[in-house]
């Protein structure tokens, strides 16, 4: 019978474990090699019957990454206790700014100084408390933790009760806090030769192996490789968490919009941002006084703060129509028609603007237009709203437009973006009808969200350009689309870029 | 936008029968209203004037009655508590403002009854003198039409479902009172005829609503009364105030800013009058009829009013008598694509409360006054749709076959993006509002001339169109501060500048801009990525020395780099100015690139 194939690991591992039980990094150290070497070795040994692994579930608490720097120069809670320097009180500004001058925000210094009982917010100031007062002497157990576990590495509970550290206080002081420190559970493992692999070791009734971690170039060019094994991995350890960079999750989906109706047969459209009133609203037969076209509502300009309106004869279609009707059977909007309200620069309300410039520029069906663009609406910024979003626009002029393809048409790009179920509800524009508002379903929230309106152009609209076919139009939001998919409940979240959160979401999204 | 609260009894109680909320909620959708969600609310009845004062259940129980401005100690009682659904009014269709307007549509939805609703105004006695100073520049508010309603007794609900109406109304159709304003009055407190005339600012004076019986003169309420301020815009130039004045010298109204409190409505006045005034004749008109199609949707009478005019001019209102308009069913069809018989629409407009007389494929439609939405018969068309329910339209694509295309400035962005990503630069998006701190001053920038300027910001944080990408880059780095270095950010996107020959005297660009923070940020790395770009588009880039505020000198140079095909790119990379860096707290160097990838049109 041949004789077994030892390793070299195996025999170090072997020679380690002989003189009595170990726990894994310690005979990691006495046999030179590393962890995960000495229990793949372990396992393998305990297969054959010559070693015993015993196993118990310790919890241990590591620093995160990068919480180095903390640990020197002190928490924030910690800093700013000590910058108070005995003051027992500071208004909310002046603390901010001294939160600010030692590097972090107020409602971090506040959060965590109020878990510890340090600090209280009321009356519109911060206050020092009791506790605070008397804890601003001395670190607390879990920042002695923390010190220890930057000298030492990651530390268990009962190593820190060694240390003369209370491990329950750590735990409940930076259990929640995890960008400071890591509190995990893990395996530890004791290894112990059985009396079957100490016979075996006795015997020496085996060839030695050599083994190696890597393959040099020399070891493969020469055929050496044959009598060496690599040894052998743990492969359920962890790895290195690596991120690749990826397209902001945002532009993911503008992209992921512009493909579909790519895809629909479209052609793509662009127009000023900064646009006039005449292709914003009038060229929309809004009327001059709609309420839409507010300064309530939209940012006008102030430079440039007029812009050139189009042919004469063209403005003069627009013109008669909202006045009378012109031609198109419709008795108007009644009211005179000023040029100079046309000519006023907006920031654009929608990207209908860039899809009616499209069709003033070929109305000849069959046209399949789009436009992905960034839209104004006169609004403060808050968790809520945004003075700008991102809206898609698009426009069919087709013989066969009418209601039954425009419900088709919005269903075909929603389930294109994800989404089975699209439902529509009648709804009123100045320049669509009949319109409607689209309402997709999100099984993840069992609700249905509106997405934006849409309808057929009015006459009043198309005719003027010499359009004489009906046109399907529409109008849809993003923003509401990310925040839902990406789960925010802020939307400032998808302007103001936080790198935690680039990495975060995958990129695989249903 | 208005929200209004529907009871759901009090609506199922002029329905004639009883609906269940959300059989009734799901009918307001299906006919095109918003409806914001279904909830219970609270009501609180008033000591003083028996009024009810509505809230939602979480709101603290008031102290103060709406309706008649008392104030206590202890907060009002409560009376009882309803199912009610709630709607975010729609501002093209006034006729869907109130409980009266929704009956209407309803009975027709729900196949309670069907067809034109039958609003006729009996002859009235009540005359109306008009001055002609009123159509004057200095005093203009010319138009005048008015109405008298004999209504069932006011009951507390109906109050305020008429004060609600009357606030929608003025900013539906009157722009927030601009273009005309709403009057009701119990016509038994006024001895007709009533005439419409000027007041002097600090002539007579009259007790207005809400202050008690205490009498001010007309330049005082603008100045004192909370309406008065609110409104007082509107007068803002006018030598003398509109007014509306009964035989006896007691004032009903000085419109647009407020009653008087003679005159008012009470729980249990049986006679109402109504005036609307306004600058817009339409719009006067409108509010008019809507509103008294509405009372007499509700069970009331409606009565002419005689108005005279200067010179013998004499008018006599509401002109209800429906109007109608013809379409062709094929056009109808094609254009909802629905391949309805001539007795389907019949049926249709009769769900949509509207009167169809079919012959020779074309319908003579019959609509009421109030109706001021349709002013094409598409709009027709499109209460057809709305009968037949967009749930039931089956949904196609177009058969026509279109080539895709995508714009020029889109591909060489896809084609950076994917250079970028492949160099390790995290991609971000940023606004393109900001500020002239934040966008100049912070970048040593001179503020010049050449950015687009907006009037009207909402705060002083977005006055201006960005004119480059690098606020949002280094606004990136700040945030992000806490993370380890090297950090690598690039943004793709639109820089506007004001200028130029273009029709709205604007140049838009597309540029790329990228960012590197650490020890290591050099201008050697801007450079290799600049390099990396420019071959990835196919661009050979030459470099010259270049000085700009942003970045330190001698660390600066700009670019310009051309290809085969035509294309070419130009721009800058250089080492951030470290004054820039303190501006935006980092301590550690920033390189800098911004590269304008194309003109937009």
């Amino acid at each position: 019978m041949a004789k077994i194939q030892l390793g070299e690991t195996q025999h170090r591992v072997l020679i380690a474990v002989r003189d009595g039980p170990g726990a894994v990094e310690d005979i990691a150290r006495a046999a030179g090699l590393d962890q995960a070497e000495v229990v793949g070795t372990a396992r393998f040994g305990e297969e054959r019957g010559w070693i015993r692994i015993h196993e118990q579930q310790v919890t241990e608490i590591a620093l995160a990454d990068n919480a180095a720097a903390w640990v020197r120069d002190g928490l924030p809670e910690r800093r700013f206790l000590n910058a108070m320097s005995g003051r027992r009180e500071l208004p909310l500004r002046d603390a901010a700014a001294l939160a600010t001058n030692l590097g972090s925000a107020l409602n971090e210094v506040l959060k965590w100084g109020g878990a510890r009982g340090w600090l209280e917010k009321r009356e519109g100031s911060v206050f020092v408390t009791e506790k605070g007062e008397v804890e601003s002497a001395a670190p607390t157990d879990d920042e002695r933790a923390l010190t220890w576990i930057l000298a030492n590495g990651a530390a268990s509970l009962e190593t820190l009760d060694s240390q003369g550290i209370d491990s329950k206080a750590v735990v409940a002081n930076l259990g929640h806090r995890g960008n400071v420190a890591r509190v995990r559970s893990r395996t530890r493992r004791h290894v112990e030769l059985t009396d079957v692999g100490r016979a075996f070791l006795a015997s020496g009734d085996y060839d030695l192996r050599r083994q190696q971690n890597q393959l040099s170039p020399d070891d493969i060019a020469t055929g050496r490789w044959r009598l060496i094994d690599l040894r052998p991995y743990d492969v359920s350890l962890d790895s290195d968490r690596v991120v690749p960079v990826k397209p902001h999750p945002f532009r993911r989906i503008l992209e992921r919009a512009r493909h579909a109706f790519l895809e629909m047969g479209f052609e793509e459209a662009v127009s000023p941002m900064v646009d006039s009133s005449f292709w914003v609203f009038d060229a929309l037969f809004q009327p001059q006084d709609h309420p839409a076209r507010d300064m309530q509502d939209t940012f006008y300009v102030a430079r440039p703060a007029t812009g050139e309106l189009p042919d004469d004869s063209l403005v003069e279609r627009v013109r008669a129509t909202h006045e009378n009707g012109w031609t198109t059977g419709s008795v108007g909007w009644g009211y005179n028609w000023s040029r100079d309200r046309a000519r006023r620069m907006v920031l654009r309300t929608h990207t209908t603007a860039t899809t009616i410039r499209a069709l003033a520029q070929n109305p000849e069906p069959p046209r399949k237009v789009f436009a992905v663009g960034r839209v104004f609406r006169n609004e403060a910024i808050s968790y809520k709203h945004l003075p700008e979003f991102n809206q898609v626009d698009g426009i069919v002029i087709d013989k066969e437009a009418n209601l039954t393809t425009l419900l088709g048409m919005l269903q075909e790009f929603y389930r294109k973006m994800g989404f089975e179920k699209v439902k529509f509800k009648p709804s009123f524009f100045p320049y669509t009808e009949p319109s409607a508002e689209v309402f997709v379903f999100m099984p993840a929230r069992q609700t249905w969200i509106e997405m934006g309106g849409a309808g057929i152009f009015r006459p009043e609209v198309t005719r003027p350009f010499g359009c004489t076919c009906p046109v399907l139009a529409w109008g849809l939001g993003l923003e509401r689309l990310a925040m839902k998919i990406y789960e925010l409940d802020d939307i400032r979240r998808l302007y103001w870029t936080d790198l935690d959160w680039l990495e975060e979401v995958p990129l695989c999204q249903s | 936008m208005p929200i209004i609260t529907v009871g759901v009894k009090r609506l199922s109680s002029f329905l004639g029968r009883s609906f269940p909320m959300n059989r009734l909620a799901e009918a307001l959708e299906e006919l095109g209203c918003d409806v914001e969600d279904t909830v219970e609310v609270v009501h609180y009845g008033c000591p003083a004037c028996g009024m009810v004062t509505e809230q939602l259940p979480h709101a603290a129980p008031p102290r103060r009655c709406e309706y008649c401005a008392i104030e206590q100690d202890q907060p009002l009682a409560e009376k009882a508590r309803l199912e009610a659904i709630r709607l975010d009014l729609l501002a093209d269709r006034p006729d869907l403002f109130d409980i009266g307007g929704l009956t209407r549509a309803l009975k027709g939805f729900l196949g309670l009854t069907a067809g034109l609703p039958g609003y006729a105004a009996q002859p009235g006695e009540v005359v109306v003198e008009i001055d002609a100073r009123l159509s004057r520049p200095e005093t203009y508010r010319p138009f005048i039409f008015c109405a008298e309603v004999e209504v069932p007794p006011m009951t507390s609900e109906d109050l305020v479902d008429l004060m609600h109406f009357q606030e929608s109304l003025h900013w539906g159709i009157g722009r927030d009172r601009k273009l005309a304003s709403i009057g009701v009055y119990d016509l038994d407190a006024i001895v007709p005829p009533i005439r419409y005339t000027l007041l002097d600012p600090d002539g007579a004076r009259f007790a207005p609503l809400g202050m008690g019986s205490t009498p001010m003169a007309g330049r005082e309420i603008l100045q004192s009364h909370p309406k008065g301020r609110a409104y007082a815009h509107l007068l803002a130039g006018h030598t003398a105030y509109p007014l509306l004045v009964d035989a006896r010298g007691q004032v009903l109204s000085m419109p647009p800013i407020i009653n008087s409190e003679q005159s008012r409505v009470k729980i249990g006045s049986r006679r109402l009058f109504v005036d609307v005034t306004g600058v817009v004749e339409d719009a006067t008109r409108n509010s008019l009829y809507t509103l008294v199609s509405s009372l007499a949707e509700l069970g009331g009478t409606i009565r002419t009013v005689r108005l005279e005019g200067p010179a013998g001019a004499c008018q006599v209102e509401p002109e209800l008598a429906p109007r109608t308009t013809e379409i062709v069913l094929d056009e109808a069809r094609s254009w909802l694509g629905l391949p309805l018989s001539d007795e389907q629409i019949r049926g249709l407009f009769g769900r949509m409360r509207l009167d169809a007389a079919i012959a020779e494929g074309r319908a003579q439609v019959t609509y009421p006054r109030l109706r001021s939405d349709i002013r094409h018969p598409v709009d027709l068309f499109a209460d057809l749709a709305i009968g037949v329910g967009y749930a039931n339209v089956p949904k196609r694509l177009v058969a026509s076959s279109t080539v895709s295309r995508e714009r020029p400035e889109e591909a060489i962005s896809a084609v950076a993006r994917q250079a970028m990503l492949g160099l390790g630069y995290w991609e971000i998006v940023s606004l393109v509002q900001t500020n002239e701190r934040d966008h100049f001053a912070a970048f040593r920038i001179p503020v010049g001339e050449e950015h687009v300027l907006i009037e009207n910001p909402k705060t002083v944080e977005t006055t201006m169109v960005r004119t480059h990408l690098m606020t949002g880059l280094l606004d990136t780095l700040s945030r992000n501060r806490r993370r380890a270095l090297p950090q690598r950010f690039f943004e793709i996107g639109n820089v506007v500048h004001a200028g130029g020959d273009s029709d709205t005297h604007t140049r838009e660009q597309r540029r790329l801009a990228f960012v590197v923070c650490g020890p290591d940020a050099g201008f050697a790395a801007v450079r290799s990525v600049a390099d990396a770009v420019c071959r990835e588009l196919g661009c050979e880039a030459a470099y010259r020395a270049d000085s700009h505020p942003s970045f330190s000198a001698g660390r600066c140079a700009a670019f310009a780099a051309a290809g085969s095909g035509g294309r070419s790119v130009a721009g800058r990379i250089g080492e951030i100015h470290p004054e820039v860096l303190v501006s935006f707290s980092l301590q550690h160097p920033v390189a800098l690139g911004e590269v304008e990838l194309c003109p937009l049109p």
